[in-house]
């Protein structure tokens, strides 16, 4: 009763507690059973005969080519996106709230759809036959050279941002917008041009958050699975798809794709690690 | 170093706003502040002379330059902006020193030269601290000192005291004329606080539908409107509609007024004009005979501290009063020197005495 009784303060009623605990229990269950639950499971076959699946990856050299291929992909795909979403919040901050909650949800879209359909529609709009190809046919462009761009590596690091930018949006587009910009219009007055008033002024401030963006959508595009098979299948070396082919038909080595996937996992964990280290702790 | 607009003119894209025909001279260390009500387009006259608008028409001179189609960064103008627009990731002396450093100035002079502006607003022991730790005032003495740093051709300040506390903005007052005197530059001030205007500026402009209305020196601007629409801005007045009905007498809501009528015809429609304080309150109706006196009751009292302003209802008007008298009050005298008559309402004058030119 005590409890009830007090007027205010931190400590939360025992109805208050048990109202709060049944909301949170359907996401600790779900949590549980396919966070967790697998988590121990997959930790558990990789420990198996006395963690040598460890040693097995670890020497072998397909393994290291795939940590170089995701390093690599999980920084320039990254980094373009960075760049890219920047210019866009940076154009978005100043267009007025209801163009802007629009636009917002246009810049979305991505985001609901899995890496799998992102790269069949890469391949119907860019692909050999896609109509992305066939339109510059007609201009004089070779359909087999514009077609294979996005089987490459470079054009799977394009398909990535498709989805990593509208992450880079929704990072920057609030400290974007709470930005006083008459630093701007004052450093400009002062004499810096349009460029270095950014560069000297805005850049700076909001860097937090651009290391966050990238440090984030670098996770992503690390992790990211679906779309690299879809695009590139086996062709390029990259952490995900190694793990894929230790069980997919080819192989069975279920000890190492555990371990395999315990390393992607922390390789990511560090990544967003370092994200949370530069996170904006308040609102610039 | 002076500033002159020339017939300039500029309209708001897709809008009505904007501003029309200025005519506008600010001379060296002249200190022009410019007031009127939101919408009047006195923000736009700060933003075309900062380059941040363009006119549609006209030309702006700085220092006998065309400054018209310059960017920003390139008229050398001090901006201090209402919001102090201070760099929260810079300390104190880098945020002054910026102007130099963009001009690429070396650092060791930079930072004598920041530190030197610090101390002439008094924040030299500051230098290192980062804006955020400081108070609104220490924020914009600071930006003061980053806009004068380069001494630059023209200041312009943007409502520089309007988020401020009211005691703190007397004070930065008094600095910001002291600071502006010294630099001895062409001024600038966009307000809307027409008591800083006419305490700091050395003449004041006053816009109404983006034209200027009026441009005159503080006193004569209070005393001397040139119309309705500057009287009811600036200050506080009585405003009632009235009649000539004989030379020296206008018939008004209160009754019969004896004032000069000197320039206005017989059954001419005049705005008449009495400040509050300039009217006389009396605790009972005086026996002698004397112009100008009526019988009232108040219908509201307000004690201020210092002053008390009531309402008298007169006949079917209301006499405002302002006064430090505290005794009951049942009839006022409005002195017929007190009375200035202006024409129906009107903001388009263009009476020659009340241009733009600095006299």
């Amino acid at each position: 009763m005590a409890h009830t009784n007090a007027p205010t303060g931190r400590s939360i009623p025992l109805a208050g507690r048990g109202i709060r605990l049944a909301f949170v229990l359907p996401a600790l269950i779900l949590l549980g059973l396919f966070f967790v639950l697998p988590l121990i499971s997959v930790a558990r076959e990789a420990a198996a005969e006395n963690g040598a699946a460890f040693g097995r990856v670890l020497r072998d050299p397909v393994f290291w080519q795939g940590v170089k291929g995701s390093l690599v992909l999980g920084t320039l795909a990254p980094a373009f996106s960075v760049v890219v979403g920047f210019l866009v919040a940076l154009h978005l901050s100043r267009l007025s709230e209801g163009v802007k909650a629009l636009a917002l949800f246009a810049i979305s879209l991505p985001l609901t759809f899995s890496g799998l359909v992102i790269a069949y529609g890469f391949i119907l709009v860019f692909g050999r036959s896609g109509f992305v190809t066939l339109l510059l046919a007609k201009l004089g462009a070779d359909p087999a050279v514009v077609g294979g761009f996005i089987f490459s590596p470079v054009g799977l690091g394009l398909a990535y941002s498709y989805y990593l930018i509208p992450r880079v949006v929704l990072v920057m587009l609030p400290v974007l917008s709470n930005f006083d910009r008459s630093q701007i219009a004052a450093a400009r007055s002062l004499g810096a041009g349009n460029i270095t008033a950014h560069l000297d002024v805005l850049v700076p401030q909001v860097m937090p958050a651009l290391i966050t963006a990238f440090c984030l959508t670098s996770a992503v595009a690390i992790g990211a699975y679906g779309t690299a098979l879809a695009l590139v299948g086996t062709q390029v070396n990259i952490l995900p798809l190694v793990l894929y082919s230790k069980i997919s038909d080819a192989g069975s080595d279920f000890p190492a794709a555990a371990a395999i996937s315990l390393l992607l996992m922390g390789l990511c964990c560090l990544v967003v690690g370092v994200a949370e280290l530069f996170r904006p702790r308040r609102v610039v | 170093m002076s500033v002159r607009f020339e017939n300039v003119s500029f309209r708001y894209p897709g809008g009505t706003g904007g501003v029309f025909d200025i005519d506008l001279e600010i001379a060296t260390g002249e200190l022009l502040a410019v007031i009127g009500p939101s919408g009047s387009g006195k923000s736009t006259l700060l933003k075309l002379l900062s380059g941040f608008a363009v006119p549609d028409t006209g030309r702006i001179l700085v220092d006998g330059r065309d400054v018209t189609r310059l960017p920003p960064h390139e008229r050398a103008l001090g901006v201090v902006f209402q919001s102090y627009a201070l760099f929260p990731h810079m300390s104190l002396w880098r945020n002054v020193a910026y102007p130099l450093k963009v001009r690429k100035i070396a650092k060791k002079e930079r930072r004598a030269r920041a530190l030197d502006a610090l101390a002439r607003v008094g924040l030299a022991d500051f230098a290192e601290r980062a804006p955020p730790s400081l108070s609104g005032g220490q924020q914009q003495r600071v930006a003061l000192a980053r806009a004068l740093v380069f001494s630059p051709r023209a200041l312009l300040l943007d409502e520089p005291l309007s988020a401020l506390d009211a005691s703190l903005r007397n004070d930065l007052r008094d600095e910001i004329v002291r600071v502006q005197r010294g630099a001895g530059i062409a001024t600038l001030h966009v307000t809307h606080d027409q008591e800083e205007a006419l305490s700091m500026g050395d003449r004041v402009a006053v816009m109404h539908a983006g034209r200027l209305v009026q441009v005159a020196k503080p006193r004569e601007l209070y005393d001397r409107p040139l119309n309705r629409t500057v009287a009811a801005f600036v200050g506080h007045a009585n405003l009632w509609p009235g009649v000539v009905e004989a030379a020296g007498r206008v018939g008004t809501p209160l009754g019969l007024l004896a004032c000069d009528t000197t320039g206005f015809a017989n059954g001419a429609q005049v705005t008449v004009l009495a400040r509050p304080e300039a009217v006389q309150p009396l605790a009972e109706l005086p026996n002698a005979s004397r112009p100008n006196v009526f019988y009232g009751l108040v219908n509201a009292d307000r004690f201020l501290g210092a002053q008390r302003r009531c309402d008298l209802e007169v006949g079917s008007g209301i006499v405002r009063i302002e006064t430090t008298i505290r005794t009951a009050i049942h009839a006022v005298s409005i002195p017929p020197e007190a009375i200035r008559l202006l024409p129906p309402d009107s903001t388009a004058s263009q009476n020659p005495a009340h241009t733009g030119k600095p006299s």
